[in-house]
């Protein structure tokens, strides 16, 4: 029975009396602990993407200066109100829903301490409405903090504060994921967890060292705001701030991937080719992704250049190649997997052949080739010392990480978001239609969005987190007004992608309210992966017995891509020095 | 790859496998090109779109550097011409033709079914080529933006400031393109100076502190009230006079 609240019946699927029941379409035996907070989590980080989306419209409308929204002094009011909503609350509410799927869902197991959990995400609600609350009521001389509150600039006590409470309460919500590994390794000390569950927990622990590190730079310089001591180091700031800063971004990347393992096995009948060197990969994550935030320390005169170096030319590449190792595993298990399945005609009859009209499968897919061409690529580049130069503070930076947590980790999320409602919330989706066309229609308009954001920097230099540069830049006789053909495909591009967040969640919270309820299991069978899921434990079939020249091809179109973006920015680098001239 | 294949590839002659590779190759760039369903338009479609895009961004840019290639100022055409093109191509024009061929009964219909994609290519080759040669403005991104245009001179004058007894006296190097200087502390304004040469006094006790520190902001503003420069100073590290 429902409970009370539950006004929307949205918590009420039919458990068994020992509060289990089975997903007809993952084959998974779900709690309904587990599954009640994994939909709690959700639907907060929803509520967080659609409030940090109508700060998408006032942001993208300034810097297109033919609209010219904001004034400077709000631009940055609402630029920081649209990176905290999107950047951190909505990816971090999921992240923690995508541990619970990843550690009790997907290993069986009901969710210990619920209590805790509950508690995690009302410190975590608490702490995000502090943040915002601070930033909205930011007046001089407090600086509104976007996501570089550095020392010693002044900002607001109230901000610190919530970006503290947030961040012990994630803390507190990683709680029982972590106590479920404890329960599972300690109940089954020679089973190895499955590939998810395994980059669930490497997630986690990314996520804590990120959020440790968070602590160290909020509480002394809240402690410092306050003036209880006087005087804080904000070089020291900055390297502990890029902990949190880049680390809570390389939770989104992990956990990202987590999703493509997922979805794809699921939906497509993707499967792992290699455990080992999947597995292998995640690990490469945990010692080196962590370096990738050296990036934003490259112009900084506070590091040495041996830091720099060891930080971004070495041991970086570690966490590059864990990357590339998955860009081919992932295709290549989808490839075996649907050829596996009768499903692969030719050299990309498994691709074209998959369900594209699955909302699921497309935002997968789309994820996956846009965090890969735009989104990769270019972060390999800016954490090079020589290439960042070009990139640095440019509006190319803000190109670079749309096309990896919008692109990518957002894609991928909403396509999450499809799954869960057709097999948690239990809804069909409001319309079909929409929701098919959804993640075409948004990846392409914020795909051309992201490219003119990296065209206008790298082609013109222009700065980011500025109000105005086209029309203006005050005082000055420097013009970037020839970038503003590119603004005006730009400022078109982001008010369609905006669109397509907005069709996003229309579907979802329709679906969620007037969808059809899914009855039975036949409801969600278009769901399942042709052949079943059961295809994949076959030991007398085994998949790396599938070719996968396909993936072979779109691996080589992808390193083409790599080397042709890398020479052209290293040419144009060598001729801004005039080396050799 | 069949057994049978296999053995052909043991007997023939390196020549003759080249050709085959490379006839088999031209196939399946064939099929790829009239390959017609709806995710195969959108795939080509957009590859295209964005391929376009960077060829005419990427062009543009090495164009920019001032390295004349006349290679690059085709690629720049051809790149352009692409980002429409390329979308047209695959989404209206080959599945129209595949239409046609089979649909078609009158000869001039025909003659254009059997046709269409030769002449679809040359016209946009030859688009292309005028381009090419003849570039029209919009495909033409303007990189040398010539400094001290219309927007007006650089102002960027020093600010000094020294203290003394209380008090601080500031003074800027140059006024020129200043209407007025507006000094605020938190959300106050202590002084507002309307006259040239914008010299100002102000007392420390004026001054509220943040963060343990007395602090100030001097914006310079132009006669539309637009803030021109920002200044922000710290009492303590004003030098005495």
């Amino acid at each position: 029975m429902a409970h009370k609240l539950d006004v929307l019946g949205l918590f009420d699927n039919e458990y068994r009396d020992d509060g289990f029941r089975t997903c007809s379409v993952t084959g998974l035996e779900i709690h309904r602990s587990v599954e009640n907070l994994v939909k709690l989590f959700g639907l907060t980080a929803v509520v967080a993407l659609l409030y940090g989306g109508i700060f998408a419209i006032t942001v993208a409308m300034t810097r297109w200066e033919v609209i010219g929204l904001l004034d400077p002094g709000d631009f940055y009011t609402h630029l920081s109100l649209h990176a905290w909503n999107l950047l951190i609350f909505w990816m971090v509410f999921m992240e923690i829903a995508i541990l619970y799927v990843g550690g009790p869902m997907v290993l069986g197991r009901r969710l210990p301490f619920t209590s805790v959990a509950k508690a995690g995400w009302l410190v975590m609600v608490a702490g995000a409405l502090l943040v915002n609350y601070a930033i909205w009521t930011t007046e001089a001389p407090n600086e509104a903090p976007l996501l570089t509150a550095y020392v010693p600039m002044p900002i607001s006590p109230l901000f610190y504060a919530g970006a503290i409470v947030f961040i012990l309460g994630t803390v507190v919500a990683a709680l029982p994921f972590f106590a479920t590994m404890w329960y599972e390794k300690r109940e089954n000390p020679r089973k190895t967890l499955p590939l998810v569950s395994f980059a669930a927990f490497v997630t986690g622990i990314i996520a804590v060292e990120a959020l440790v590190g968070g602590l160290f730079a909020f509480v002394p310089t809240l402690l410092w705001r306050l003036e209880y001591i006087q005087w804080w180091d904000a070089a020291w700031y900055r390297q502990m701030y890029w902990i949190i800063g880049h680390g809570t971004q390389q939770i989104n990347l992990v956990a990202m991937i987590a999703v493509w393992y997922f979805l794809t096995h699921v939906v497509a009948g993707a499967e792992v080719v290699s455990e080992k060197v999947s597995r292998t990969a995640f690990i490469l994550y945990l010692f080196f992704i962590n370096l990738g935030a050296a990036h934003h320390l490259l112009s900084d005169p506070a590091v040495s250049t041996g830091w720099r170096l060891w930080n971004t030319s070495y041991a970086f590449y570690g966490a590059t190649f864990a990357s590339l190792i998955h860009a081919f595993a992932i295709p290549a298990g989808i490839e075996a997997g649907r050829r596996k399945r009768g499903k692969g005609g030719g050299l990309f009859g498994w691709l074209t052949s998959a369900p594209w009209r699955d909302p699921v499968f497309s935002s997968t897919i789309f994820s996956i080739i846009l965090f890969g061409f735009l989104g990769g690529i270019t972060g390999v580049m800016m954490g090079q010392l020589q290439l960042n130069m070009t990139w640095h503070n440019t509006f190319a930076t803000v190109g670079h990480f749309h096309a990896t947590v919008v692109l990518g980790t957002t894609v991928a999320f909403m396509g999450l978001i499809f799954f869960v409602i057709r097999t948690m919330f239990m809804r069909q989706y409001v319309s079909e239609r929409l929701a098919s066309i959804q993640p075409f229609f948004y990846s392409a308009a914020m795909g051309v969005a992201v490219l003119m954001m990296m065209y206008v920097g790298i082609l013109y230099g222009v700065p980011r987190r500025t109000a105005e540069v086209v029309e203006n830049i005050p005082g000055t006789e420097f013009s970037l007004s020839a970038a503003a053909p590119l603004f005006a495909v730009f400022g078109i591009f982001a008010l369609l992608a905006i669109a397509g967040g907005i069709l996003f969640v229309l579907v979802a919270v329709g679906s969620l309210v007037f969808g059809d309820r899914v009855e039975s299991a036949d409801d969600n069978a278009d769901l399942v992966a042709d052949g079943g899921l059961g295809m994949a434990q076959d030991p007398d079939d085994p998949v790396h017995a599938y070719e996968m020249r396909g993936t072979f091809v779109l691996c080589l179109v992808f390193l083409g891509a790599f080397v042709i973006t890398y020479l052209l920015n290293w040419y144009l680098l060598t001729q801004l020095w005039s080396i050799g001239a | 790859m069949t057994h049978s294949d296999a053995d052909a590839d043991a007997t023939a002659s390196p020549l003759s496998f080249v050709r085959r590779v490379l006839v088999q190759a031209w196939r399946d760039l064939l099929s790829v090109y009239y390959a017609n369903t709806p995710i195969w338009r959108l795939f080509k479609s957009a590859g295209l779109l964005f391929f376009g895009f960077f060829c005419w961004s990427a062009s543009s840019l090495v164009l920019s550097y001032g390295i004349e290639w006349t290679i690059l100022e085709y690629v720049r055409a051809y790149g352009f011409v692409l980002i429409l093109w390329g979308p047209l191509t695959h989404a209206v024009i080959v599945p129209l033709v595949i239409r046609l061929r089979r649909t078609a009964e009158r000869p001039i219909v025909r003659t254009i079914a059997r046709n269409g994609s030769k002449i679809n290519i040359s016209i946009f080759l030859t688009i292309v080529l005028i381009l090419g040669t003849a570039p029209i403005s919009p495909m033409v991104l303007d990189f040398q933006s010539p400094l001290g245009n219309d927007s007006g001179t650089d102002v960027n004058p020093d600010l000094a400031c020294s203290k003394s007894g209380g008090e601080i006296d500031c003074q800027l190097s140059d006024s020129t393109g200043i209407d007025s200087v507006v000094v605020t502390s938190g959300d106050r304004e202590v002084e507002r100076v309307e006259e040239p040469p914008y010299e100002f006094t102000i007392r420390e006790a004026d001054l509220e502190e943040t963060v343990g520190q007395a602090e100030f902001v001097v914006e310079l503003r132009d006669e539309d009230g637009e803030t021109l420069r920002r200044y922000r100073r710290y009492v303590s590290s004003v030098p005495e006079a």
